[in-house]
């Protein structure tokens, strides 16, 4: 690994796309694909993600003077535990439709394996704004990535974006139905994956594309 | 009859239709991560099942009598520490805590048990049993579990005893199992063939695992047609706020 | 070796301690409020399925809840029979409106499904529901192909007579449920 430890602002930036949660590490893919058939669900996702990353990356790190080798990984999941706790309760309080949507999703952020290596990796060695500015940047890049399927199936599946929040249609709804169907399949399981696929694909190919363009230059 | 046509209703429901990698994407890391040989993922998928199955366990009857609201458990010790009170004692903000260091301790548990006991299948499986920990497949059956446990009637919609939670749990872990390795023998076939770079790996297991989903949504509907075969009379309608019709109080 | 674990582990239980009434904080503040959105979720529906009513009354009767629709002076203008049961995907969970003594079906709400978008989920569209609305509970209620013919006939949505067919029997079955704890004198 590095030999020395990134800077604050190298963090935030390696978040959003060098080393992008899902696209970069494919790293909890279950929510990727679990919640976004809509923006809603994965914006919501996202929100609740980037509270529990900062949370406890935040309080990892203050509290890593004192952490033991061997009882790392137990306060990590307490302090994930907690957050997520007060994260889906608090959605259940004031976004009650959402908490409903996501269901079990929001308690499954407790083994997402985003949070936990972010806690080994960062927290548990770097400063308060290291590991805060950190967690922004892979949450942004978790909420990016998201955002890119979501917006794919949502105006596939259902003809809209934000549809219920915003209630954006890509074609006045007299004429949608004539004109074109929407693709169920993807809101369902199987347009989730693949969009999923060609998503990495495409990061893929363009990543080898910028190395090829480097190294000629 | 009756039972045992639910029991396989929801047998079938769990591990085909509703199965927990291609209809609710959990346990999605294993199997990108360990679907690159058969036996691998044969042990990875047994370990699960293994696992889900004393989780479900030990949280059903966690939820059941000390954490959902009104447990008697609970109830009876509040009731003693504070005699005459009747306020109904709910622990549920605790149950992702709870269920989280129950399946760690049920890994670790199992794991030492396993070792010392059945070397033969601590060869096959042990090594796949401390990376569970962190396996939706378990987290997300405990809380399927919780979503069906009420010891207060009428606080749930459908309650299971923990027959009904056991049954869920094996299924959901037999339903990983055959996911898992259905695509471990797809992608043992696939070493031999010129996938694009840019797909390998992760990509095109999520290209092949999106055929499959597609594959497995044809055994929707399949339960209740089954049901209506099974119990003529039932109908569809085999719910338990209807089965009460049967007695009224 | 033990208390030198017990020292190594001061932190988690200090963790565990704080977290724990963070918690209880969180849940003594948030409570009321999840709980009047779960009860928020069945309750803004009665003065849709029942008309006339206001508000509704949560009852627990045979250990299955159910509603009792009044209106604003408080007299029982009719029932909400909250029912579930197998779909064609998953389960269905419906509300169901009824008059006060069980003989016309007053309204339909689906609460919950994962039915075949596109097909199975029209179950939920307002067109659909509202065939149940006067229909009466005597005979049960069947579901036709094609054009319904008679009072008790239902049409399926096309191309989802599974999910029609699940939803039929399941407001069946709630009516059932209500009429046999009517006529025992259960409910008043």
């Amino acid at each position: 690994m590095d030999r020395h430890l990134p800077t604050p602002a190298e963090r935030f930036i390696r978040g959003i796309l060098p080393e992008n949660p899902v696209l970069r590490q494919v790293l909890g893919i279950c929510p990727t694909l679990a919640v976004t058939n809509t923006m809603e669900g994965a914006i919501t996702m996202a929100g609740a993600v980037l509270f529990v990353l900062t949370c406890a990356n935040v309080l990892v790190s203050l509290l890593r003077p004192l952490l033991k080798p061997h009882l790392r990984i137990l306060v990590f999941t307490l302090t994930i535990a907690t957050f997520v706790t007060i994260a889906d309760r608090f959605l259940a309080a004031y976004m009650y439709d959402m908490s409903k949507q996501l269901g079990p999703y929001i308690p499954l952020i407790i083994v997402n394996c985003i949070i936990i290596a972010r806690c080994e990796v960062c927290g548990s060695k770097q400063s308060v704004p290291a590991a805060f500015l950190d967690a922004v940047g892979q949450s942004l890049g978790f909420a990016l990535a998201l955002g890119a399927i979501a917006t794919v199936r949502e105006v596939l599946g259902f003809g809209t974006w934000f549809g219920r929040w915003l209630g954006i249609r890509l074609l006045p709804a007299t004429l949608s139905d004539r004109v074109w169907a929407p693709w169920t399949v993807m809101i369902l399981p199987p347009g989730a994956f693949l969009t999923l696929a060609l998503l990495l694909g495409a990061v893929n190919w363009a990543g080898a594309r910028l190395q090829k363009a480097e190294v000629s230059r | 009859m009756n039972y045992l046509a639910t029991v396989l209703m929801l047998a079938i429901a769990t591990a085909l239709i509703n199965n927990m990698v291609f209809h609710f994407f959990v346990g999605c890391c294993p199997f990108i991560g360990v679907s690159r040989k058969l036996d691998m993922a044969f042990g990875m998928g047994a370990a699960v099942t293994f696992v889900v199955s004393i989780a479900a366990l030990l949280s059903w009857t966690f939820t059941y009598f000390i954490l959902a609201p009104g447990a008697p458990l609970t109830t009876w010790l509040w009731r003693l520490l504070r005699p005459g009170s009747t306020a109904v004692v709910d622990l549920s903000i605790l149950n992702y805590l709870v269920y989280i260091f129950v399946i760690a301790w049920a890994v670790q548990l199992v794991e030492m048990y396993v070792r010392k006991f059945f070397p033969a299948l601590y060869k096959a499986f042990g090594v796949f049993l401390p990376l569970i920990t962190t396996n939706c497949v378990i987290l997300f059956t405990c809380l399927e579990i919780m979503k069906h446990v009420g010891p207060v009637p009428g606080s749930v919609p459908d309650p299971w005893g923990l027959d009904k939670a056991l049954i869920y749990a094996l299924f959901a872990g037999i339903g990983f199992l055959l996911a898992i390795v259905i695509m471990a023998g797809l992608r043992e076939e696939l070493e031999h063939c010129d996938v694009p770079a840019s797909l390998r790996g992760p990509g095109i297991t999520l290209v092949i695992a999106g055929i499959l989903a597609l594959a497995f949504l044809g055994f929707t509907g399949m339960d209740s047609s089954l049901a209506r075969r099974l119990v003529p009379t039932a109908a569809p309608a085999a719910a338990p706020s209807a089965a009460s019709a049967e007695r009224p109080s | 070796m033990n208390t030198h674990r017990l020292a190594d582990a001061w932190l988690v239980l200090v963790l565990a301690m704080a977290f724990g009434a963070s918690l209880a904080a969180v849940h003594a503040a948030l409570k009321p409020r999840i709980d009047a959105n779960k009860l928020n979720d069945t309750m803004s529906q009665v003065p849709m399925l029942v008309p006339g009513a206001t508000r509704g009354e949560r009852l627990v009767v045979a250990d299955a809840p159910l509603y009792r629709a009044v209106d604003a002076a408080g007299m029982l203008v009719g029932w909400v029979v909250p029912a579930s049961g197998q779909g064609f995907a998953d389960r269905i969970e419906v509300l169901v409106g009824l008059d006060a003594r069980a003989h016309r079906l007053t309204g339909l709400y689906v609460l919950d499904q994962k039915e075949t978008p596109g097909l199975g989920d029209n179950v939920t569209r307002e067109g659909w529901r509202t065939q149940f609305v006067g229909k009466p509970t005597d005979p049960p209620l069947q579901v036709r192909k094609g054009t319904a013919q008679a009072p008790h006939e239902i049409e399926a949505v096309t191309g989802a007579t599974i999910s029609s067919e699940s939803v039929t029997a399941i407001v069946n079955a709630a009516v059932r449920r209500l009429r046999e704890q009517l006529a025992a004198g259960t409910l008043r």
